[in-house]
C-alpha cells in the first residue's frame, strides 16, 4: 500500500524541526570544525591565523599523534573483545530459568546508569594505593601494593577494565534481549538430534546473535573512541607518559587546556572520519556474514 | 476631580522617580575557588553589597582555574563578558592577549578609587606587572613550603632545618623509612608549578626574553643545568622509592599521603596550612613548615608567587566600570584581606595586614603561617622570581609533567627535557606568529 502526502512540501514542514535542531547542533559545529582546521586559533575564534593544512601536516609527522593513534586502537581492540565477551558469558548465565533472576538481571544494568565521573572515582577509591580496598586485600594476601595510576601498563589495563565493566550492563541488556528471541524449538530440536550445549551455542545461539552482537560492536566501538573519555579524565588524564592519551583526550587537552582551537578541530576532522570509514567498512566486511533470519 | 487627577499623576511620578533612584548597578564576578572558599567569597561580597547601597554583586563559581576561563572566553565571544574574571597567575599572557580587559591601573586613574598600591607585597604585585605597569588586582597569592611531620621525624632521630638542602631531603627520607616509621620519605603532587618554583629558587629564568616580560618568549630554559639538577634529583627519590607519587596533578591524594603518615613530609602550596594543621591535629600528631629545599651549593632566590588575580572586562557602561574596579579594590583592603588570609592560608597582600596579624599575635598561634610569609619576605626581586609570562603556560605544564613521567618511566633527563623544549619551543612560536607579536 502506497500512502501520499497531501503536496510536496509537507513532508518538507514536518521535517522541518528536526533538520533545524540537526542543523544548529550537528551539522552548523561540523562544518565549523572542517573550517577551523585550517587555521590557527585562539581565545575561541577571537585570535585566528590561516594556516591551510599545516595542522594536518603536523598532526601525521608528530610521533605523540601517532602514538595517540596506537593507544586509542589498543583501547578499541581491549574494550570491544573483553567487553563483548564478558557481557556475552553473564547474559548468557543471566539468561537461565534460575531464583531471583529477575533481581540479578536488574543488578547486573546497574553500572550503566553511573555517569562516567562517578564510575571513575569509585574506581579511584578501589585502586587508591593508601587507602584503596583493592591493595589493602592484594597486601594482606599475596604483599604487593601497586601503583594503579602511575605505571604505565597498569593504567592501561585499569582504564581499559574500568570502561568494560562500565559499559557491562548496555551490552547485557542487548545480548539478553537476543537471547529471548532465540527460538526455544530448535533448541529443543536439536538437542534431540544429539548436539550438547556447547554445540548448541556455537551452531544456534550465536548465530542468530549475531545481528546483536554486530550492533555491539559498532556501539562497543564508539564507545571506545569517545565515551572513556570521563574515565580517562578522572583516572589519569591521559598519563603517565602519554599512556592513555587516546585521540578524544589529546583532543580535549588542545581545544579545551591548551587553548589551541585550530588544532583540536583538525583532530576532529580525523576523528570524524574515521568513524565514518569504520562503519562503512563494518558493514560491508561484518554486515554480509550477519544472520538477520527471523 | 482635576484635584485628584493632578494628585494620582504627582504620587505616580514620585513613585516612578524612586523607582529610577533605587535602580543599583548590577554587576557579576566569576571565579574559581569551591569549598569553604566559595562560602568565603560569598560572605565577603554580601558584605560589599551592603556596605555600597548602589551596587548589586552577584557571585557565581565557575570551576576549576581552566573552566572559568574557558567560560569567560565563550562568554566574550557572545558578548557578554562577566564584569569581574579571577583567574589564576599563568593566564595573565592570554588574558593580556584576549584584549578584552581593562588594566588595572588605567582604572584606578579613570575611576578615582583610592588603592595604596605601596602598602602591597611586591611578589604580588610584580607579577601582575606587565612592562611596568600593573594589569590586574593581586588578590589569592601562595607559594610552595614544604611541610614535615615532627612526631615521625622525631621518632627517626632527625631534625628539619629551616632552609634544608636536596640532600637533607633525601638523608631524612632514609632516615624514617629505615626507622620503620613511614613507608616513604616525601611527597607532592606530580605538577610542573613545583618544577616552576625550583627553576626560581635556582635563579633561573623558566622561558627566554627575560622570562617572557621583555618580549613574547619564543624559548624554555629545559636545557638549563638547574632544570637538569632538579630533575635529576626527582628521578633520584623516585628511584630509591623515597617520593610517592600521588598521581597527575592530584593534590588531595598528596594530602591524603601525607595526613595519613604514609609519607614524612611533603611539598605543597602554603594554601594548605589550614588543612594540614586541622588533620593533624586531629590524628594527634606535630606538624612543622620549612623552605623549599634547594641543592647543596646553590643560592636561595626564593619562589615565585602562585595563586590568582582579579581582572575587570572593559566593555561595559562607565557605571558598571566604577562599581567593578570598587569591588576588586574592597577585595584586598586590609579587613578582606585579613580575613581571607585566616580563612584560607593565601597570603596577606598588605604590609599594614600583616603588621595587625602581628600584634594580634597570630604568627605566634600559628608559626607554620610565619614560615611561608618569611619565606615570601626573603625573596629577592628579579625575572626569575617574578615568574615567567607565557601564552601557551597550559601546554607548558603538560608537556613538563609528561617529560616527568618519562623520566621516572626510564627516559634519560637529558633526552626527556629536550623533547619537551622541542614541543613547548614550538608552541611558543606559533603563539607570538597568532599574536603578530
Amino acid at each position: 500500500m502506497e500512502s501520499k502526502f497531501p503536496n510536496r512540501f509537507f513532508p518538507l514542514l514536518v521535517l522541518l524541526p528536526t533538520l533545524l535542531v540537526c542543523g544548529m547542533f550537528l551539522y552548523y559545529p561540523v562544518a565549523q570544525s572542517f573550517s577551523w582546521s585550517l587555521l590557527r586559533a585562539a581565545f575561541m575564534g577571537l585570535r585566528t591565523l590561516y594556516v591551510g593544512t599545516q595542522n594536518y601536516v603536523r598532526l601525521f609527522t608528530s610521533p605523540d599523534y601517532l602514538h595517540s593513534m596506537w593507544v586509542s586502537i589498543l583501547f578499541a581492540g581491549g574494550i570491544v573483545i573483553f567487553g563483548l565477551a564478558f557481557s556475552l558469558a553473564i547474559a548468557l548465565l543471566a539468561n537461565r530459568k534460575v531464583r531471583g533472576a529477575r533481581i540479578y538481571r536488574t543488578a547486573l544494568i546497574w553500572p550503566y546508569a553511573l555517569s562516567p565521573a562517578v564510575a571513575g572515582t569509585i574506581w579511584l577509591f578501589l585502586f587508591n594505593p593508601t587507602a584503596g580496598v583493592v591493595n589493602y586485600v592484594l597486601e594482606r594476601t599475596i604483599g604487593i601494593s601497586p601503583d594503579w595510576v602511575t605505571s604505565q601498563n597498569l593504567a592501561v589495563f585499569l582504564v581499559i577494565s574500568a570502561a568494560v565493566w562500565k559499559n557491562l550492563g548496555y551490552n547485557i541488556v542487548f545480548f539478553l534481549a537476543g537471547l529471548q528471541n532465540v527460538p526455544g524449538q530448535v533448541i529443543e530440536a536439536a538437542r534431540i538430534d544429539g548436539a550438547g550445549s556447547w554445540r548448541c551455542f556455537w551452531r544456534i545461539t550465536l548465530p542468530l546473535l549475531s545481528p546483536t552482537a554486530f550492533f555491539l560492536l559498532i556501539m562497543n566501538m564508539i564507545y571506545a573512541f569517545f565515551g572513556v573519555f570521563g574515565l580517562i579524565d578522572v583516572l589519569t588524564k591521559g598519563g603517565p607518559a602519554r599512556a592513555t592519551n587516546i585521540l578524544i583526550y589529546n583532543l580535549y587537552r588542545d581545544a579545551f587546556q591548551h587553548n589551541k582551537w585550530g588544532m583540536a578541530s583538525a583532530q576532529s576532522v580525523i576523528l570524524f572520519i574515521m568513524v565514518v570509514g569504520f562503519t562503512l567498512l563494518q558493514f560491508r566486511t561484518t554486515g554480509r556474514k550477519v544472520h538477520y533470519g527471523g | 476631580m482635576k484635584r485628584v487627577l493632578l494628585f494620582v499623576m504627582l504620587t505616580l511620578l514620585v513613585v516612578s522617580g524612586l523607582v529610577v533612584a533605587q535602580e543599583k548597578t548590577q554587576i557579576t564576578l566569576w571565579h574559581a575557588m569551591s569549598g569553604t572558599r566559595e562560602l568565603l567569597i560569598q560572605r565577603m561580597v554580601d558584605d560589599f553589597n551592603l556596605t555600597h547601597p548602589g551596587i548589586e554583586v552577584a557571585v557565581e563559581y565557575k570551576g576549576s582555574y581552566r573552566d572559568t576561563l574557558n567560560a569567560a572566553q565563550a562568554a566574550a565571544v557572545a558578548g557578554d563578558a562577566p564584569h569581574v574574571l579571577h583567574s589564576f597567575e599563568v593566564g595573565t599572557q592570554q588574558l593580556l592577549d584576549m584584549g578584552i580587559f581593562a588594566l588595572a591601573e588605567d582604572l584606578i586613574d579613570e575611576y578615582g578609587v583610592v588603592i595604596p598600591w605601596g602598602d602591597y607585597l611586591a611578589p604580588a604585585l610584580n607579577y601582575y606587572k606587565i612592562g611596568g605597569r600593573q594589569a590586574s588586582f593581586p588578590w589569592n597569592s601562595s607559594n610552595s613550603i614544604l611541610y614535615y611531620n615532627k612526631t615521625l621525624l622525631d621518632a627517626a632521630g632527625v631534625t628539619m632545618p629551616r632552609e634544608p638542602t636536596f640532600e637533607d631531603i633525601i638523608a631524612i627520607s632514609n632516615a624514617v623509612i629505615s626507622a620503620g616509621v613511614a613507608e616513604g620519605g616525601i611527597t607532592w603532587p606530580m605538577h610542573s608549578w613545583f618544577f616552576e618554583q625550583w627553576m626560581a629558587e635556582l635563579g633561573a629564568n623558566l622561558v627566554n626574553n627575560e622570562n617572557g616580560r621583555a618580549g613574547y618568549a619564543t624559548e624554555i630554559n629545559l636545557l638549563d643545568p638547574a632544570a637538569i639538577t632538579i630533575m635529576s634529583w626527582w628521578k633520584e627519590l623516585y628511584d630509591k622509592g623515597l617520593w610517592i607519587n600521588p598521581g597527575r596533578e592530584n593534590w588531595s591524594q598528596a594530602r591524603q599521603n601525607f595526613t595519613t603518615q604514609r609519607v614524612a613530609m611533603m611539598i605543597s602550596s602554603t594554601s594548605d596550612v589550614n588543612l594540614t594543621e586541622n588533620a593533624a591535629f586531629e590524628g594527634g600528631w606535630e606538624v612543622g613548615t620549612a623552605f623549599m629545599p634547594v641543592p647543596l651549593g646553590f643560592e636561595r632566590h626564593g619562589v615565585v608567587i602562585g595563586g590568582g588575580s582579579l581582572w575587570v572586562t572593559k566593555d561595559h557602561p562607565d557605571a558598571e566600570l566604577k562599581a567593578a574596579t570598587e569591588l576588586v579594590v574592597y577585595m584586598s583592603q586590609v579587613s578582606q584581606d585579613i580575613e581571607w588570609h585566616q580563612g584560607t592560608g593565601y597570603f596577606a597582600l598588605r604590609n599594614t595586614s600583616l603588621q595587625a596579624l602581628a600584634l594580634e599575635g597570630w604568627y605566634e598561634l600559628h608559626p607554620n603561617y610565619k614560615t611561608a610569609s618569611d619565606q615570601l619576605a626573603e625573596t629577592q626581586v628579579m625575572t626569575a622570581t617574578q615568574g615567567a609570562l607565557a601564552g601557551v603556560f597550559p601546554e607548558i605544564r603538560t608537556f613538563i609533567e609528561d617529560a616527568a613521567e618519562e623520566v621516572y618511566g626510564g627516559t634519560p633527563v637529558g633526552e626527556a627535557l629536550a623533547k619537551a623544549k622541542a614541543l613547548i619551543d614550538q608552541a611558543l612560536v606559533d603563539y607570538k606568529e597568532l599574536m603578530g607579536g
